[in-house]
């Protein structure tokens, strides 16, 4: 496979070597396995439970779908994808909206003290959840929300803004501010020029922000396991902790339900494989 | 253009205020959200951990740095910084070896290149949850896929509940946290092997230097800030790991506390290890957090200082 197409890709004018061989066999290994646990788990979803023993390693020989709905229905998993997507979805919008105002006051409106509100925004992405988490648990149940979902929201909210201040600042003061000018110029007022020039120019920016936030939402288990007090505080996340609690030897039933969880997060994936590398490369590197 | 310019400098005069009052507006709701929900927290968090307080009425006696010196003697808190430090031990090798060889690989003109990409980077997308439980998969002495492998390759002698091993789990926790780590840790060598100057390569090799060399002598240097990066975030990863180690271990750091580590048991301490313990402590919890929180700080800046010599050294 690899030896005819690096000739063909010979446009970088590296001599065709076995190094590319050798890397493409190396890489094919590894992506195995990364590929073949978890299809193994998709497998495992889709199985019987004596077919766990009689063939680990084979195809399911009559798929049992019926798990999906066995463990939809047992774990009351649509309740928990409900409670999920509302504390997400309602997150993601609010965190990127108060990061993206506050970012427009730094890098177009010249905030004074701007640039250390910005250090103090981007320092909270090094500070332990663990540390504070106990002190908002503790405001949570001051406030009487522990228990429902906007401890979730609000908390979650919080955590997001960080990275949209650290993404999104960068990405405004490279906007061209000829334009910002056009639009004061036509009689656009500070929001005018927020909501018609920077925001659509920003939109990949906006994105990586809104999916990256929304990722790590969307799987995290200690926020939630912290605040959550009732059923209708329980994520998906801890509805399948809760579920493995309760069935622990139904493995078709538990495989199943971490393979609902796993859905969007991979369909985000697989649609914007290239925001996530942006993403995450760009949030690495200035951290 | 010009007219802009004479424009911006007209109005120079009478726009600061207006700006200024606007910025405020514009700052004002996500301040107001971060200060009530994270800085005072934080505040909070510093202040309780010297004070008496279980978590439920009011709050106790100031005890100084009571909670601090208990720290010293708590055996089970000790026995999980050291179970965080062999996992931090196990992703530093991985990323200085395994992650960065990856990256040299990736940065070669394949035609699968971004396949591969997407594949090596996939685990550090998905949810800790659903790693964990590919592992518990992959390990359970039921279900599991190692146990029969090892006896299809003639070394079922070597067959382990391996989870259920104190010996074992640990390790293995450390493995799992490895496979997701990574992604991440490829894709920053990675992006740091694309600032490496082609110039230079093609001087070192026009020079005679063996590929070795090469990578040695003139790649490993330039990828310093990429060093920099993957080593911190390596190391808040490892030390602050909880999803993952939950998932796998439980708040008992099953088994037999082999599992525990900084975040568990800060989690256990807070909340009791098990739903009918009645051993919580919130303030003492509260200090937990503040050593992990000190410990990552000052790991993370000895790394940040260890290595950003190696990048001055570079210049």
């Amino acid at each position: 496979m690899s030896a005819s197409t690096v000739t063909l890709r010979g446009e970088r004018r590296q001599p065709v070597n076995k190094g590319n061989v050798v890397a493409n066999v190396v890489l094919i290994i590894v992506c195995a396995g990364v590929i073949l646990p978890c299809l193994f788990l998709v497998l495992g979803s889709l199985k019987q439970i004596d077919e766990f023993f009689s063939s680990p390693f084979g195809f399911p020989s009559n798929p049992a779908w019926s798990n999906y709905a066995e463990a939809w229905d047992e774990g009351d998993l649509g309740t928990a994808f409900g409670v999920s997507a509302i504390a997400t979805i309602g997150a993601v919008v609010l965190s990127t909206i108060l990061a993206a105002l506050i970012s427009y006051a730094i890098s177009c409106l010249r905030l004074r003290w701007g640039q250390v509100v910005r250090v103090v925004f981007v320092a909270g992405l090094v500070v332990p959840v663990q540390l504070i988490m106990l002190a908002i648990f503790i405001l949570m149940r001051q406030m009487h929300v522990l228990g429902s979902v906007w401890s979730l929201v609000i908390t979650y909210t919080t955590f997001g803004i960080p990275l949209g201040v650290l993404i999104l600042v960068g990405f405004f003061q490279a906007l061209p501010k000829e334009l910002m000018e056009a639009a004061r110029m036509d009689g656009a007022g500070h929001v005018g020029v927020f909501l018609q020039v920077v925001v659509p120019l920003s939109r990949p920016a906006i994105t990586t922000v809104a999916i990256l936030n929304g990722v790590w939402i969307w799987n995290d288990v200690f926020v939630a396991l912290m605040l959550s007090t009732s059923s209708a505080t329980q994520t998906l996340p801890l509805a399948i902790l809760n579920f493995f609690g309760t069935y622990s030897s139904e493995w078709g039933l538990i495989f199943a339900s971490v393979v609902i969880s796993a859905v969007p997060v991979m369909i985000a994936y697989t649609l914007a494989t290239r925001t996530f590398m942006k993403g995450l490369s760009a949030g690495a590197l200035k951290e | 253009m010009s007219v802009g310019v004479a424009t911006r400098r007209k109005r120079g005069t009478k726009q600061p205020t207006n700006f200024a009052r606007a910025a405020v507006l514009f700052a004002l709701p996500a301040v107001l959200v971060y200060g009530m929900f994270f800085i005072l927290p934080v505040v909070q968090s510093f202040t309780l951990a010297f004070f008496e307080w279980s978590g439920l009425g009011p709050v106790g006696d100031f005890v100084g740095a009571g909670n601090f010196a208990k720290l010293a003697t708590d055996d089970a808190f000790l026995a999980a910084i050291a179970h965080s430090f062999i996992i931090l031990g196990v992703l530093v090798l991985i990323t200085n070896t395994f992650s960065l060889a990856l990256a040299s690989l990736l940065n070669r003109p394949l035609r699968f290149r971004g396949l591969f990409r997407a594949i090596i980077v996939l685990p550090y997308v998905l949810s800790p949850l659903v790693v964990g439980f590919i592992w518990v998969l992959i390990l359970s002495p039921d279900i599991g896929l190692l146990n029969p492998a090892l006896e299809a390759i003639g070394l079922g002698a070597l067959q382990h509940a391996w989870l259920a091993d104190p010996a074992f789990a640990l390790p293995w926790i450390a493995v799992a946290l490895a496979w997701q780590w990574n992604g991440l840790a490829t894709l920053i060598f990675l992006t740091g092997f694309q600032d490496v100057r082609q110039d230079l390569l093609e001087a070192a090799r026009l020079d005679g230097a063996h590929e070795f060399q090469v990578f040695r002598q003139v790649i490993v240097p330039q990828l310093a800030p990429a060093f920099t990066i993957a080593n911190v975030l390596a190391a808040i990863f490892a030390l602050r790991a909880f999803d993952l180690v939950y998932v796998i271990g439980g708040p008992l750091g099953a088994p037999a506390g082999s599992t525990t580590v900084i975040s568990t048991i800060i989690f256990g301490t807070a909340f009791g290890r098990t739903s009918f313990s009645s051993d919580i402590n919130m303030a003492y919890a509260m200090t937990q957090g503040v050593a992990q929180f000190l410990l990552v700080g000052v790991i993370a800046v000895g790394m940040l200082l260890y290595f950003g010599r190696r990048e001055r050294n570079v210049r």
